[in-house]
């Protein structure tokens, strides 16, 4: 098994993970992926990567509040946690987790998953 | 049935074939920038395009990796017999999620490339791969594919010119207060209209797709402007600026080198059907001591 595929399966095991994937904030790609994905599921991948680099701007200049860390999304039933990754080529990976609001609290899932990042790219 | 983009068609026609017969070996692509597809049990393990820089043009340039630190590792899986991805891995030189991430995304920008480009021909070669970094195991076929119609897609609906590949960009003064964001700079550095975006994606150890998309976004700030090929020719012809070859040797004040030269005219075919004898139903033949044509029986 890959590297990367174990490291979903990890974060899969988190309760309330519906999917999780590896995306590359370069280029929007799903590098790798695990769990329940729509159709269009690429394309929403290529937006989330749109968005962080677009949260990255709004940190303006210097960024002097800090880089971009992790960005959550709620949704009436669903969560949505795209953690950075530390990757020293490009634009850097974003570990994106899809749960299911009724089966998670984001603050425990948001720690969980944090948890579990750096070991993606390890 | 709907068409598809770019060269995506022929493509598919042959991996598809490699794929249900698991083949392990070279699927080799003459066209433009054409390539060398490697495969394992039928999943793309490596490709070899000079349209995309490979793995260790990605490492290397970006200065992930060290040039000294790349060959230390690499006479070592030599002389060990290893492999390289364990090798760089072990020595902590790159994490193992970390290259594999790279490998991938490495393919899908080489498949892009070749489905942007033109296929003139393919044919398959049963046997050993040789490349210093597989993927393993092999990526699928069906979703490299999938993201290389998928990037073009996203580039012919972007505004502007539709053949990105060719476009050649020159450098504007960064207005005061405006943060260069990730990598920009170093395009800023080289974009003196000669370079194309594969000439930025192999200088700054970065894909071509991701190199286009920055070049876009670059361009709408403001920061790069483009240059078009009657003006890069009209530079080429200023006295006192044309070699004896008629090659362009000082546009945009720095020194030309022979890799910025103009490639010379390809004769472009539009991707279509594949002549008869190229049809896939006869590519896993294994070949002899010639080469035997896929409709030729023995």
């Amino acid at each position: 098994m890959s590297s990367l595929t174990e490291s979903l399966r990890r974060v899969m095991a988190v309760d309330g993970v519906r999917a999780a994937a590896l995306i590359d904030i370069a280029t929007g790609m799903v590098v790798q992926s695990a769990g329940v994905e729509g159709r269009d599921f690429p394309a929403a991948a290529a937006s989330m990567a749109d968005e962080a680099r677009m949260a990255r701007a709004a940190l303006g200049p210097g960024r002097p509040g800090g880089d971009l860390d992790e960005i959550s999304l709620v949704t009436d039933c669903r969560l949505h946690i795209s953690k950075v990754l530390d990757d020293r080529l490009g634009e850097g990976m974003l570990l994106f987790v899809d749960l299911d609001r009724t089966r998670a609290n984001i603050a425990l899932a948001s720690r969980q998953v944090g948890r579990l990042a750096p070991a993606v790219l390890a | 049935m709907e068409s598809e983009e770019g060269s995506v068609g022929p493509l598919r026609e042959a991996l598809m074939v490699c794929a249900a017969a698991g083949m392990s070996g070279t699927l080799r692509v003459t066209g433009d920038p054409g390539g060398a597809i490697h495969l394992t049990d039928g999943r793309v393990a490596a490709i070899e395009t000079p349209g995309a820089p490979g793995p260790e043009v990605l490492l290397l340039r970006s200065h992930r990796v060290t040039e000294a630190g790349w060959d230390d590792a690499f006479a070592a899986a030599a002389t060990s017999g290893g492999r390289m991805r364990a090798e760089l891995v072990r020595r902590a030189m790159v994490g193992s999620g970390e290259l594999e991430g790279l490998l991938r995304t490495a393919l899908a920008d080489a498949m892009f490339v070749l489905a942007s480009g033109t296929v003139e021909e393919y044919r398959a070669e049963p046997g050993p791969v040789e490349c210093a970094l597989p993927l393993e195991p092999g990526a699928e076929p069906d979703g490299l594919l999938a993201e290389a119609s998928r990037r073009i897609r996203v580039l012919a609906a972007l505004p502007g010119r539709n053949d990105r590949g060719r476009l050649r960009v020159v450098a504007m003064p960064v207005p005061p207060g405006v943060r260069l964001g990730e990598g920009q700079d170093e395009i800023l550095a080289l974009a003196d209209g000669r370079r194309s975006p594969r000439d930025l994606a192999f200088a700054l150890g970065r894909g071509v797709y991701a190199t286009m998309l920055l070049l876009v976004r670059m361009q709408q700030a403001g920061l790069l402007v483009p240059v078009s090929a009657r003006a890069f020719a009209a530079a080429a012809r200023t006295p006192g600026r044309t070699g004896s070859g008629g090659e362009p040797q000082d546009v945009g004040g720095l020194p030309q080198r022979q890799r910025d030269l103009p490639a010379p005219s390809r004769r472009l075919r539009a991707p279509g059907r594949l002549p008869e004898r190229l049809m896939p139903l006869g590519l896993l033949r294994p070949r002899t001591g010639r080469d035997v044509s896929p409709g030729e029986t023995s």
